[in-house]
């Protein structure tokens, strides 16, 4: 990490700590919970698709058939029938299998993008989605830096379609369906403190197989699910520019203004107002009075 | 990937305040011509 | 006014508002001819966007979520609005005089731009039944952008509606209430320019999360600013062009003194030359402190510096060749021509440089600028309606809602 995003990182950490006292009363009433995740390990993956085929029979969604659709042959994305989907990159490291679904980001662009919290950051960590109360505006989709939040278009009664973190098993006790359909360990479920410990472990046991970079550790301002890599991530189809800031941050400025604006502009604007009131009346002109004249004068 | 180097995030300061400048001063001389045939009428 | 004409019965209002409803001769212009069929089937794929879905008339995908309805008719839509709150400035907060002649006229317009520009947000919304969600707070998402441009838009159609309010309770010949909405125009105005600015702004702000999708040339995390100052000349020089236009089609309605309304227009083009300028130093500056200098020599390059000189700093020259020269022909081009670049400004940030690398281009439907079209269309016509009705200019004598002895229009109809 260079200096500036650690100087980032260190201020979202103090921002953070701020607010954690505030939410201390909170927090006492029940357990704290943590953040939870996956972490996703690619030099395990082998490209079986028991995931999508999981995660499809989980959510109702057309079940994919990895052995004869053909689907590695292309780069896809997810889309509003497939929560999650596994591409293949031919890599300097020869071909590569990596998973893709929502990040569920520490501090979501579509939650703080949603104007009815239709998307909303869940107290354990999962982002989800709310049929009644979102109205459809894809504000969402502009905004989030992954491209992850998909609209079915052709529905009259549209929803927005992405990974839940398989919110409904969590709150039974159960993992998500992709984790336990991995035969091959490929996906580890747990709270982001252990899945980083678990991932630095891999990479310090293992210096020479891994890149030394966890993606997600710190990326749109941290995510839940984790990434290792034998090669750069952006050869694996990732994009590693999307900086170090939550999103939400870079509209923060604005917002905060907003309150400000509406102390200050109406007291400067009545005020101007009444200083360039020369007949003092304490109101504006009036129009009607003045169509009157300008009539008038025209008629002459 | 991830470096340790030094980014000087004011690196164009320079260049703005001479923009700044350049603008004042053009911006005398645009109202200026605009407002020439108030004078001369 | 004769003090025997106080409220007419309710029965003579509701026929006077009954035959003030049908349209009135010469019915088959040219603007109506063409304005007609595009309508109607405007209405058609409306109707089948609401039954089949966004996707069975929009060419919208999954990496555009906006198109035309949202980048035309809300953002850029807005953006020409603007010409109402800074006029109210001009004339309630600045009390200029000179420019009192049309500010109902420019209130009105700004009030059915809202309607009908903010409006077609709906019509791009998937799911339009739960749009009263932020406002009853299912949920209040006050941690979003969109939140409060949609909170100002509300608000600012009601601050409008309010403001336009005095002229159809003169036509009503509503006289108390002409007096108690009168009352409450500065505060109005005071009230839509602090909304005015935050959700001209706002509209930029919406974009700022999508830092990573936009074209580097044109995101800025002073995209709100830009929006803003951009939002004064656009809104300036659509009055500019409404009044050449509305000179020359409702000549008879309205009643300014030719040299007036020189001194208006000159005026206008003036304020629109300052503005303008100083926008185009603030492109200037943002490109200095991004330094994408590489970019320049790329095809986005090129479009960029169309945008940015042809048609940011050649409207703003040409608004000062125009005032300098007082030449009407020049003022309107350049109106014209700055209108053109706000309209690219915001199709850029919006859709042609959003997502710039995607593979999946977006072009609108045929259907899609039909519907476009549809909404400016309506707005027109019923700009139209208003301001031959009631006294929205200055009227001359003939064209007024009251006759020359004080005896109401209503009352005439009422009695024929």
């Amino acid at each position: 990490m260079d200096r500036r995003n650690f100087l980032k990182t260190a201020g979202v950490a103090c921002a953070t700590a701020a607010g954690a006292r505030s939410a201390a009363a909170d927090t006492q009433e029940h357990k704290p919970e943590e953040f939870i995740g996956v972490l996703v390990d690619t030099t395990r993956c082998i490209g079986c698709r028991s995931c999508e085929v999981a995660c499809a029979m989980a959510h109702n969604m057309p079940v994919p058939d990895p052995k004869t659709d053909g689907a590695l042959e292309a780069v896809r994305t997810t889309s509003e029938t497939a929560w999650t989907v596994v591409n293949r990159f031919d890599t300097d490291a020869g071909e590569v299998f990596v998973k893709k679904q929502c990040m569920h980001c520490w501090q979501p662009a579509c939650a703080a993008a949603c104007l009815t919290n239709a998307m909303k950051k869940t107290e354990t960590g999962p982002v989800i989605w709310q049929s009644d109360k979102c109205m459809g505006c894809r504000y969402c989709m502009i905004s989030c830096p992954f491209d992850i939040p998909k609209c079915e278009y052709d529905h009259w009664n549209p929803r927005i379609q992405k990974c839940n973190l398989c919110w409904e098993r969590l709150q039974e006790g159960q993992r998500p369906a992709c984790v336990t359909s991995c035969p091959t360990d490929a996906l580890t479920f747990g709270t982001k403190r252990e899945l980083m410990e678990i991932a630095r472990k891999r990479i310090y046991t293992n210096p020479d197989k891994y890149v030394h970079k966890i993606y997600g550790e710190f990326e749109a301002g941290g995510t839940g699910w984790l990434y290792l890599s034998a090669v750069p991530f952006e050869q694996i189809g990732f994009r590693t520019d999307l900086g170090t800031t939550p999103y939400p941050e870079y509209t923060r400025d604005f917002l905060y203004a907003v309150p400000v604006v509406f102390f200050g502009l109406p007291a400067l604007l009545y005020g101007l107002s009444q200083l360039t009131d020369r007949d003092g009346s304490g109101t504006g002109p009036d129009p009607k009075v003045v169509a009157e004249t300008t009539d008038h004068q025209a008629a002459h | 990937m991830e470096s340790f180097t030094y980014v000087n995030i004011f690196e164009t300061k320079g260049l703005e305040y001479i923009l700044l400048i350049c603008f004042l001063i053009l911006f005398v001389f645009f109202v200026r011509y605009m407002n020439a045939t108030e004078k001369r009428t | 006014m004769s003090a025997t004409h106080t409220s007419p019965p309710v029965q003579g209002t509701f026929r006077f508002i009954w035959n003030e409803m049908k349209p009135r001769p010469p019915f088959w212009t040219p603007f109506n001819m063409i304005s007609i069929p595009i309508i109607v089937v405007g209405m058609v794929i409306l109707v089948y966007r609401f039954i089949y879905g966004l996707g069975s008339v929009t060419n919208l995908n999954q990496d555009y979520a906006w198109g035309v309805w949202k980048g035309f008719n809300v953002i850029t839509g807005v953006a020409f609005a603007g010409g109402a709150y800074a006029l109210c400035f001009t004339v309630y907060v600045m009390r200029l005089e000179k420019y009192k002649p049309i500010i109902r006229v420019t209130v009105l317009n700004g009030f059915l731009a809202y309607v009908f520009y903010a409006g077609a947000l709906i019509l791009e919304l998937g799911r339009p039944w739960n749009i009263l969600n932020p406002i009853i707070g299912n949920d209040f998402g006050y941690n979003s952008v969109l939140f409060l441009v949609a909170w100002h838009f509300l608000l600012y159609i009601i601050a409008q509606f309010l403001e336009v309010s005095p002229v159809v309770a003169e036509w009503l010949d509503a006289k108390k209430a002409y007096r108690v909405l009168y009352a409450m125009t500065l505060g109005l105005v005071v009230f839509g320019i602090t909304l005015s600015f935050l959700h001209q702004s706002g509209l930029g702000a919406l974009f700022l999360m999508a830092k990573p999708k936009i074209h580097p040339l044109w995101f800025s995390e002073f995209i709100p600013i830009l929006f803003f100052v951009s939002s004064i000349f656009a809104g300036i020089s659509l009055v500019i062009v409404e009044g050449t236009l509305s000179g020359r089609y409702l000549k008879e309605h309205i009643g300014i003194p030719e040299a007036q309304s020189r001194a208006i227009l000159f005026g206008l083009a003036k304020g629109a030359a300052i503005a303008s300028f100083a926008y185009y130093f603030f492109k200037l500056l943002l490109f200095l402190h991004e330094g994408h200098w590489d970019l320049l020599g790329t095809g986005w390059g090129l479009w960029y510096l169309v945008e940015v000189f042809g048609l940011t700093l050649l409207p703003c020259l040409l608004f000062a060749l125009g005032y300098r020269h007082r030449s009407l022909g020049i003022v309107q081009t350049a109106a014209w021509l700055s209108l053109l670049g706000v309209l690219i400004n915001r199709l850029n940030v919006s859709l042609i440089a959003f997502n710039w690398e995607s593979v999946n281009r977006y072009y609108p439907t045929w259907m899609e600028i039909v519907v476009s079209l549809t909404v400016v269309l309506v707005e027109v016509w019923v700009f139209r309606w208003f301001v031959t009705r009631m006294n929205f200019y200055p009227r001359p004598r003939a064209a007024r809602a009251h006759t020359a002895d004080g005896v109401p229009a209503a009352r005439l109809v009422e009695t024929a």
